[in-house]
């Protein structure tokens, strides 16, 4: 036995154990550690390609809010008398472009016009601005591409949705629970994949009216399958981890595991996912309305602005350029923003 | 195998069974009968029922269904041309659709092939970076965009190929509407390839390929890329899929006689029994190349038929 009395007179210096060779010795403070989001946070902001994609979807969302709020006309009001105006914009019209001139080629020859004249004799224009043009039923393609891309936003905010509330919890909930449970659910995801989009599209078409909430349910029929994937894929990885077997230990219940203690360590992988869906979406809605089937007249969504203005882009190719570039964006921009936090979550893939 | 195969094929025909259901269901409910002629007495009625066996249990009429369309017997198109058969339709228009997505499939890998190996070769060089551009446009940008502006360019301003399709000029008419519909192909196979091709090529038995001296063109296509093509089998549905809507949109643009641009047409006019023959013919054809993958995965690849999940769970 040690007597207390001896135990009290010990006593510890801050110098009194020394690390060996600890003046020669370097030790690299630099690797703190750091919290995950902060880490894919910076990494983000170094991926200057997704910083550029998001200030872009940015800029997007705010012309589509405040875009049509801006232009004197709305989105069906028709001018016949101003049908197929080339664009013309204050300041820049003075420069020589964008100031209504278009080039017709006819069979005779080219031909420059300016729809803007309303006295041929003095050359006076017009004080009405269309800054992309009007279409065939002079309604202002401006506030027409903007509200369409509306839609799209729309369309890419369901997509979000889909994919977060159903996707994600059938996935986790068929890989959790594994067995039965996990077999019933995923035939029945089998089979739903194995009919293609199309069809299934095809198919509501019949039953119910071409319209935005057509698509909606069609992009909710089919739209979660990958997403679930992924979420059973990661579930199968994590669930029999001992910090699972803990939480059970002390009493968690299935939905607590589920979603407050597994769920955090995969959502990045999930996110990712979703990003990555937004595209298709937004492409699934407007090919729809391309091919006659989306938005019906007088509503418009970029793709059947494009189907619209395809009918005399060799005549007037002004009109259709705007959603398309304006489409093509938003795809583009979603695609790198995805690819971007990707790389930002998983430093690993970017190798790949 | 053998079970490996059965399984997959029964999984198959299920799906095909549902599919068919499906459609059978959707047709009952379709608003109108053929036979709602004020004119039509109850007993003509009657026997016009009988003689399309109409008056017979339903399980009776499905039977008779499934039999006929697997016969290919597909019944008649009520609006688009009146009382045709549609197989008469169909006839003309396959051969076209199936011509213009063959050519892009197979322009479209061998394209996205090269680039993919040449990103993966040079990897971190600016032709890294171009064919990671491309494959990111091909990616994002819709197959009618493209369309649009090949259209625009030969076809309006240069005049080189047909604007729109002419039945004259079969293959003039069809390289537009491919090289418009494989840019999709392209993009993804060239993503697929650089990847699948980085990770071989990153890989322990290449590392001792290359201590044991073998180096250039015989590293590169006889132990990099027979590996890394492996997995490409497994692009092969999405990309099928990307080509059936992609054939709807570019068969409008170039006006193209073929199936997708069928089935556009019956939907806004309401034929019925056209869109569910060609929702069935849709589905048969994906669930036919969906099964092929399936089976060639396995046969290729000896870990995915021992496992238990096929390659797309």
């Amino acid at each position: 036995m040690i007597d207390e009395g001896t135990l009290a007179t010990i006593e510890f210096l801050p110098d009194d154990f020394k690390l060996k060779g600890a003046d020669t010795t370097k030790l690299d403070m630099n690797f703190a550690s750091q919290r995950f989001w902060k880490d894919a946070y910076l990494r983000f902001r170094k991926n200057k390609s997704a910083v550029f994609s998001l200030i872009t979807i940015l800029l997007l969302i705010l012309l589509a809010v405040f875009g049509p709020m801006i232009s004197p006309y709305t989105f069906q009001e028709q001018n016949i008398k101003e049908t197929n105006m080339a664009p013309r914009i204050q300041g820049l019209e003075n420069l020589g472009i964008f100031n209504g001139n278009e080039t017709l080629k006819t069979s005779t020859g080219a031909k420059l016009k300016n729809a803007y004249v309303i006295n041929k004799a003095t050359g006076e224009k017009s004080d009405h601005y269309y800054w992309f043009g009007s279409d065939a039923l002079g309604r202002d393609i401006w506030t027409r591409t903007w509200t369409g891309t509306r839609v799209s936003l729309y369309i890419a905010f369901i997509a979000v949705l889909i994919d977060m509330l159903i996707g994600m919890s059938y996935g986790l909930v068929s890989g959790y629970y594994g067995g039965k449970i996990d077999s019933v659910l995923q035939r029945f995801a089998e089979i739903i994949n194995s009919i293609p989009t199309l069809v299934i599209v095809t198919l509501l078409m019949l039953i119910l009216k071409p319209g935005l909430m057509t698509i909606t349910l069609a992009l909710m029929l089919t739209g979660w399958i990958g997403m679930s994937r992924i979420a059973r894929a990661q579930m199968l990885k994590l669930k029999e981890q001992e910090f699972v077997l803990a939480s059970h230990t002390l009493g968690a219940s299935n939905i607590r595991v589920i979603f407050s203690e597994i769920l955090p360590n995969i959502i990045s992988q999930l996110i990712t996912n979703t990003m990555f869906s937004i595209p298709s979406a937004i492409f699934t809605e407007a090919f729809l309305s391309f091919v006659g089937l989306g938005i019906p007249e007088p509503m418009c969504s970029l793709g059947s602005l494009i189907s619209y203005a395809f009918k005399s882009f060799t005549t007037h190719p002004f009109q259709i350029v705007p959603p398309v570039i304006v489409l093509a964006l938003l795809m583009l921009c979603f695609n790198m923003l995805a690819d971007g936090l990707r790389d930002a979550f998983d430093p690993k893939m970017k190798e790949m | 195998m053998r079970r490996y195969i059965g399984k997959r094929l029964l999984i198959s025909i299920g799906t095909l069974f549902v599919v068919i259901l499906l459609l059978f269901v959707l047709l009952q409910y379709m608003p109108g009968s053929p036979f709602n002629d004020e004119k039509l007495t109850k007993d003509q009625r009657v026997q016009l029922y009988e003689k399309y066996g109409l008056d017979q249990p339903i399980v009776v009429q499905f039977g008779k269904y499934v039999f006929n369309m697997l016969k290919g017997d597909f019944g008649v198109s009520y609006t688009i041309s009146k009382n045709t058969p549609i197989s008469q339709l169909l006839q003309s228009r396959v051969p076209i659709s199936l011509r213009i997505g063959g050519q892009a499939v197979l322009l479209g890998s061998l394209i996205g092939l090269i680039l993919g190996i040449i990103a993966a070769i040079w990897h971190g060089t600016i032709w890294d970076t171009l064919a990671t551009v491309i494959s990111v446009i091909g990616v994002s940008v819709p197959s009618y965009v493209f369309a649009l502006a090949l259209a625009y360019l030969f076809g309006y301003e240069l005049r080189w190929l047909p604007l729109l399709y002419t039945n004259d000029l079969p293959f003039e008419s069809s390289i537009l509407p491919s090289i418009a519909l494989c840019m999709f192909t392209i993009a993804s196979i060239a993503r697929f390839t650089r990847s699948e091709m980085l990770e071989v090529l990153g890989s322990d038995y290449i590392l001792l390929a290359e201590s044991k001296g073998v180096y250039g063109p015989k590293l590169i296509f006889r132990h990099v890329l027979r590996n890394a093509l492996i997995p490409i089998v497994t692009v092969l549905a999405p990309l099928i899929v990307g080509l059936m809507t992609g054939s709807l949109v570019v068969e409008k643009i170039f006006s193209i006689p073929g199936i997708g641009s069928l089935l556009v047409t019956a939907i806004q006019s309401n034929d019925y029994n056209v869109v569910i023959v060609l929702s069935f013919i849709y589905s048969a054809m994906y669930i036919g190349i969906m099964l092929v993958v399936d089976i060639l995965y396995g046969v290729i690849d000896p870990r995915i038929r021992l496992s238990k999940e096929g390659p797309h769970d």
